[in-house]
């Protein structure tokens, strides 16, 4: 008996823990006229697994996306709330209204569009083949034929390395796909950003790049489509930001320099 | 393999302040799941055991549906499917969700105990004049009770290394933190090992707990 009566005691306070995170207003407007999922914070997701631009230290979240989104929402009056979650649902938790943002490293493609607004690009960034340090016989795109290759599931490097062969193995992680290449029979080649494979490079992975990078993407700030009027706010605070050189504080302190300044004259552009 | 040892160590000792707090919210979503789930399971269970045919038909469809169908998918469709109509955050929805998963599990665990008492309890209790919920409350129930204790245990156990699967929808707990741990130190092994023996000595401790609960309960001592 006293054992139903706890149970009971028990669900009654979870029941109104439960109740109390309803109350929390999913939407509320700002003084610009766009919605936030917390109010006064703006909540921003990355993976929190692509060194480095969103990682864990110290058990805090930091990465190039991290101060950008902490920059943005500075410039914006509002308080940062970054969050993580995989990559394969991000667009989902997005369009979800989990949050108000994806500052993830996210590129810009045709596809993407048609589920969430862009704003223009944070930064340019390649996709580059890497396989194994003493694998010899990869040298171009054109020799991952019928090899394996490993790509993050959901990321712009998907479809490309379907184009360039049919064994394809997908993961959560770019890291844990570039450890793969180092472990052997395990993968081929691994396509990702040039500036995550230098990363596992430097922190020693036995990987190298291949020829160089195949095209440039947009990594870009999703936004849900119903939320117009918060990506125009960005739009305008990443543009401040570039003006008064917070941006390439940013980045030259993450990379030495600024990656927005690259020469887009005859280069592929992905879409 | 001193060298591993060492970077082990170093590991370890990076990040156990992260795991700490990772394991707390690995501790509060499992707590919360037991308390949804044991709930859920006492329902469903009277509900099994019940006259009426509609109860029965209830709980049936509710153990199938769960027990045919994975957790990960559980979580995924609660967190994107129901929380489009309902505000729920990430952690809720996890606790939820594998709360939900074990009220089935734990719904046949009561129903199998209760059903094993054996019927001259009952019997007798009614020849004693008690009614029918009187003797469920106090004769058959707490007779189970004691007869579910290490089942449920064991559930309980799974629950806890269950909890792991709410990475997916982005909650920080132990699993979850050492993913990104993971991707950042670039040391898969030795973190996913520290991560390992975070879970093992929380089952441990759990399973003390429910060894002691079972001996207080035992009626021979």
């Amino acid at each position: 008996m006293k054992m139903m009566i706890l149970l009971l005691a028990a669900s009654v306070l979870v029941l109104a823990a439960c109740g109390n995170e309803d109350e929390k207003t999913s939407e509320s407007t700002g003084d610009q006229g766009y919605k936030l999922v917390n109010e006064g914070k703006f909540t921003f997701a990355a993976s929190g697994v692509y060194k480095p631009f969103s990682f864990e230290e110290d058990g805090k979240l930091t990465g190039f996306d991290i101060e950008i989104g902490n920059a943005l929402a500075e410039k914006m009056g509002l308080e940062a709330n970054p969050v993580t979650n995989p990559f394969e649902t991000i667009l989902q938790g997005l369009v979800g209204n989990k949050f108000d943002a994806i500052i993830g490293s996210m590129a810009y493609t045709k596809e993407r569009a048609k589920q969430a607004d862009f704003t223009e690009p944070y930064y340019y960034s390649g996709g580059m083949i890497f396989v194994a340090k003493d694998n010899d016989e990869i040298t171009s795109p054109e020799d991952l034929d019928g090899k394996k290759i490993g790509v993050v599931a959901q990321s712009t490097y998907e479809e490309p390395a379907k184009e360039l062969s049919d064994d394809i193995q997908y993961y959560s992680s770019d890291v844990v796909a570039l450890k793969d290449l180092t472990v052997k029979g395990r993968l081929d080649a691994v396509i990702t950003a040039d500036i995550v494979g230098y990363e596992a490079i430097d922190n020693g992975f036995e990987v190298k790049e291949v020829d160089k990078p195949m095209w440039v993407e947009q990594p870009s700030i999703a936004v849900n489509k119903e939320n117009p009027e918060l990506t125009k706010a960005l739009d305008q605070a990443l543009q401040e930001m570039i003006d008064d050189g917070t941006y390439e504080k940013i980045s030259d302190k993450w990379f030495g320099r600024n990656l927005l300044d690259i020469d887009l004259e005859g280069v592929e552009l992905l879409e | 393999m001193p060298e591993f040892l060492l970077t082990f160590y170093d590991v370890f000792q990076n990040t156990y302040k992260g795991f700490l707090q990772a394991g707390l919210l690995t501790i509060e979503i499992t707590a919360i799941a037991i308390v949804i789930g044991t709930v859920l399971g006492v329902i469903f269970a009277l509900m099994k055991i019940s006259n009426s045919k509609v109860l029965q038909m209830i709980a049936n469809i509710y153990i199938t549906l769960i027990r045919g169908t994975p957790l990960i998918v559980q979580i995924m469709f609660l967190y994107f499917g129901i929380t489009s109509i309902i505000v729920l955050d990430n952690f809720w929805a996890g606790a939820i969700a594998l709360g939900v998963h074990n009220g089935a599990y734990i719904a046949e665990i009561f129903r199998g105990s209760i059903q094993g008492i054996d019927k001259g309890q009952r019997e007798a209790s009614l020849a004693l004049g008690m009614n029918s919920s009187l003797t469920m409350r106090r004769i058959v129930f707490p007779q189970a009770l004691r007869r579910a204790i290490p089942p449920l245990g064991n559930q309980f156990i799974i629950t806890l290394k269950d909890s792991s699967l709410v990475y997916v929808i982005g909650v920080s707990e132990l699993f979850g933190l050492a993913n990104r741990v993971a991707a950042s130190n670039f040391k898969q092994f030795e973190t996913f090992l520290v991560v390992g023996l975070y879970y093992l000595l929380l089952v441990l401790i759990f399973s003390a707990l429910l060894k002691w609960y079972e001996n207080k309960l035992d009626v021979d001592k």
